[in-house]
């Protein structure tokens, strides 16, 4: 694959070219209730070449190989239509590299019916868990990437991507009220990561049961402690997104907004994005640029210190590239996204963060978030009302909304322990969705946080 | 022809199976914060079957169009433990008229696309320079190669064409976000006009205007209909009915709605995006009445979910979902809503939707672009605002529905809603 893909790259007359070309097999199984709803598997190749020319892209898609050569003309042709001013793209030393994945249990290997009997025990464990269970959704999906990357600086990279996830979904019914218990598990280690979930699978069994006597939370402003599953999300939607510096870079006005040294949060907040974390679902040795990824201080001491970048958007802020540049897959360019995105750990308990607390909410888990720069949600699984210093009454349907500028300086308190929880989903960027990232942090504790919901 | 190839290999070992290759290319532009950014195009290949042996299910998929072998192998292996069938794969039957391709597609040239993009930019740059604006145009055509193991068979050549514009406009630490965009299978799009959505919901917001906690009447402009229409989408899916997972199971024949609400699945719109002559497995696509005068007509099923149900496929498979939706009109002018409003809110746009648990009707949402009605005027966007309720509860709580419907992107045509009372958190 090496000497086609520089055998192409010859054909170019751009400043710059990149071709990626990926292979992808992947397989999936979904239970729906007691009967199995689709088994299979599918094989996919394909690839992209992007071309600079005078600061404009050009770029081919393609799942013919046999064109390549067309394709990187074409990607020209596109660039030289676009191109207008001066390229701006940060300098990184060519490397040459392969990686290969490490799998304990390698799942290309494990049969379908394997794979779909281990779920088929999971589905019948919610099924089984109580007679309000209506129905079930259990599905087990894996894919393996193979990335060949190589560009016209020198730079060639053949890296394996592989992951695979479990997700579990429980329904509970008693009338027209239906409720959702939800877990899910994903990771880049192997089939052992989906394996022995049995009790991941009558938590989300118990929760769809629980959830039909919650009733759904007030809506208001209050404090609000969530644990580190949902300040992962937090972490990403609340501040995460803003520090991608392709919403930055050409943005006078944002710029100002988001210059480094200015304070967002108290000394106590770290936030941090880290691509090189061993194991993670967010991490490569390289990002779809060929740079190499490292651990990037977003906010330090509540300062803002640094930013994500790909190497165009480094070039034109006049700061280091990141390693951030990441494409879900061959049909996309590489643009700026986070890896694993955490808030550091603090000092305090969550005993000290429930003690003097009269009237608040403590938030669980995450179903997902959602972010407009400046405005951002997040909503949890489930949580309990917090009534004077004591965890109180389970309630439903908590979804959070928070404020860039204001509600990171409302986290007064930061636990003593990071988790990054293996969790299945992604993010999504544009047209490109799902991103496999990693979220994480400790618990925290928010003051004034608006919570959607009916008032009393 | 593959997909013939295609079943008949399968057929040395299957029952009954389906196959599909699907062939498309496109091109697009991309202007980003002012300027051109991007020019792609896109080449795409991918062929798939479904096959069913002893009454079990196994599918596959590839992008090499080569590997017929590989795939049939691959199926096979899955059929093997697969999902129990309860259909039969269709004989032929002959679809409905329905218009899908536009010759003036094929020949937009990318330099057309960037002058398109170059005038919707100029437009929203006239109104302020102080918006960082992004557009694009893209345009497609894409060909599927269908046939089943009981003698049907089509092939359909179908094109694609949209165009879209936003910006940014910041000021202090005010980020503002609004555009709009809108694509279907005909060229005929007026960019200008597309630019000049875009630039009224900019001008409705120039102001903040903020707004008090409480329970208002609340209108969705056509765009921020889908709030409400996530738990019908979902509600309506004959999977989720027949699985009980859908709170409309066991209600057909019921009143859910106040008796002015119409809701239809109707795939056979000219253009419009959800549109075709057959669907994903085969069957004549019909026009589905879901809602009418708020009681529940229909479900939508594919063949093995309807196999499953007892009843018949509407000709949404595979995965029982909507093609284009349709919101009947009502008697009331959007500009009469708002005139009769005395403090409410006009929704457009929302964070977190469909992020809890959204079959159940419940919505949680933080209004993204929503403007503040006071005194029968619109007076400014609000901001840091949450709106909750539920879909089942607010349906039968409809105050005036518009008397003209418009199309919210390619596959969802409905009139302003106006909700008697919603619960707004505001900060």
């Amino acid at each position: 694959m090496r000497e086609r893909i520089e055998k192409a790259l010859r054909k170019s007359d751009a400043e710059y070219t990149e071709i990626r070309i990926e292979s992808l097999a992947s397989s999936w199984a979904e239970f729906r209730g007691e009967e199995l709803d689709s088994i299979g598997s599918s094989k996919a190749l394909g690839g992209i070449v992007r071309a600079l020319v005078k600061g404009g892209w050009g770029y081919a898609t393609f799942n013919d190989l046999s064109s390549l050569e067309d394709r990187v003309k074409e990607a020209c042709e596109s660039a030289r239509l676009v191109g207008r001013e001066e390229s701006k793209f940060a300098e990184v030393e060519p490397v040459v590299d392969e990686t290969t994945a490490t799998l304990e249990k390698d799942f290309r290997k494990i049969s379908l019916s394997e794979k779909k009997s281990v779920i088929e025990e999971y589905n019948r464990v919610i099924l089984g868990y109580h007679d309000k269970i209506e129905t079930s959704n259990v599905g087990y999906s894996d894919s393996f990437r193979k990335v060949w990357y190589g560009n016209s600086e020198g730079t060639y990279i053949e890296d394996e991507r592989p992951d695979a996830g479990v997700r579990l979904s429980a329904t509970a019914r008693e009338g027209d009220n239906v409720q959702r218990g939800f877990e899910s598990v994903a990771g880049t280690a192997g089939f052992q990561v989906i394996e022995g979930l049995q009790e991941k699978a009558e938590a989300a069994a118990r929760r769809s049961v629980d959830l039909l006597s919650a009733p759904p939370v007030t809506g208001g402003r209050y404090t609000v402690i969530i644990n580190p599953r949902l300040a992962g999300v937090f972490a990403h939607e609340a501040f995460g997104h803003l520090s991608e510096s392709d919403f930055v870079y050409e943005n006078e006005r944002l710029k100002e907004l988001m210059v480094l040294g200015k304070r967002f949060g108290s000394d106590i907040l770290n936030i941090i994005d880290d691509g090189a974390i061993p194991g993670l679902r967010g991490t490569h040795t390289y990002d779809d640029e060929g740079v190499k990824t490292r651990k990037n201080y977003l906010i330090k001491d509540g300062i803002l210190v640094g930013r994500l970048h790909s190497r165009e958007t480094a070039a034109k802020m006049g700061e280091e590239p990141t390693g951030n540049a990441r494409a879900i897959g061959y049909q996309h360019q590489p643009i700026v996204r986070m890896t694993n995105t955490y808030i550091d750990k603090g000092h305090a308990t969550f005993e000290d963060m429930i003690r003097d607390v009269n009237l608040g909410l403590y938030a669980i888990d995450m179903v997902g978030g959602q972010t407009s720069m400046e405005m951002f949600t997040f909503s949890a699984a489930y949580g309990y009302m917090v009534r004077n210093g004591k965890i109180g009454e389970l309630v439903r349907d908590i979804v959070l909304t928070g404020n860039v500028f204001e509600t990171l300086m409302n986290i007064d308190m930061i636990g003593d322990a990071v988790e990054l929880p293996p969790v299945g989903g992604g993010c999504g960027k544009g047209a490109q969705a799902p991103l496999p990232v990693a979220l994480g942090g400790p618990y925290i504790r928010i003051h004034e946080v608006v919570v959607g919901g009916r008032q009393q | 022809m593959i997909v013939n190839r295609l079943i008949e290999k399968a057929m040395e070992k299957a029952h009954g199976a389906q196959a599909s290759l699907g062939q498309s290319e496109s091109t697009s532009v991309s202007f980003e914060n002012d300027k051109l950014k991007s020019v792609r195009s896109s080449q795409g290949t991918g062929m798939s079957i479904r096959i069913i042996v002893d009454g079990k299910i196994g599918s596959s998929h590839t992008t090499d169009i080569d590997d017929v072998d590989g795939v049939v192998a691959r199926a096979l292996e899955a059929a093997e433990f697969g999902s129990p069938a309860h259909f039969e794969f269709p004989g032929p039957q002959q679809g409905p008229d329905v218009k899908v391709y536009d010759h003036a597609v094929v020949p937009v040239t990318k330099e057309e696309m960037v002058r398109i993009g170059e005038e919707m930019m100029t437009l929203m740059k006239e109104y302020s320079p102080h918006i960082l604006v992004n557009a694009r145009a893209s345009r497609g055509v894409s060909s599927i190669e269908f046939a089943n193991s009981a003698g049907m068979a089509y092939s359909t050549e179908t094109t694609n064409f949209g165009v879209g514009v936003d910006g940014q406009w910041i000021r202090g630490t005010d980020i503002l976000m609004a555009g709009h965009g809108f694509g279907w299978k005909k060229r005929e799009i007026d960019h200008v006009e597309v630019a000049k959505k875009a630039i009224k919901l900019f001008k409705m917001a120039e102001n903040i205007a903020p707004i008090k906690s409480g329970d208002m009447p609340v209108v969705f402009t056509p765009e921020g209909v889908r709030v409400l229409l996530l738990a019908l989408i979902l509600g309506f899916d004959g999977k989720n009915v027949f699985l009980g997972s859908s709170p409309l199971a066991g209600k057909l024949g019921e009143k859910i709605a106040d008796e002015a609400f119409a809701l239809t699945d109707n795939p056979l719109l000219d253009y419009a995006g959800g549109s075709s002559t057959y669907d994903g497995e085969g069957v004549p696509h019909q026009v589905t009445p879901l809602i009418e005068d708020g009681v529940v007509k229909n479900f939508l099923y594919d063949l093995d979910t309807a196999g499953r149900a007892g009843t018949e496929t509407t000709g949404n498979g595979i995965g029982c979902s909507p093609t284009n939706l349709v919101i009947k009109e009502g008697d009331t002018p959007f500009e009469e809503m708002v005139k009769n409003t005395r403090e409410g809110l006009l929704v457009h746009n929302v964070l977190g939707l469909g992020q809890g648990n959204p079959i159940s009707g419940e919505f949680s949402v933080n209004v993204q672009l929503g403007y503040r009605i006071e005194k029968g005027d619109i007076v400014g966007r609000v901001k840091d605002v949450m709106l909750a309720g539920n879909t089942y509860d607010a349906l039968k709580n409809i105050a005036a529905i518009g008397d003209k419907a418009e199309w919210a992107g390619g596959s969802l045509l409905t009139p302003p809603i106006q909700i008697a009372r919603l619960s707004v958190v505001a900060k």
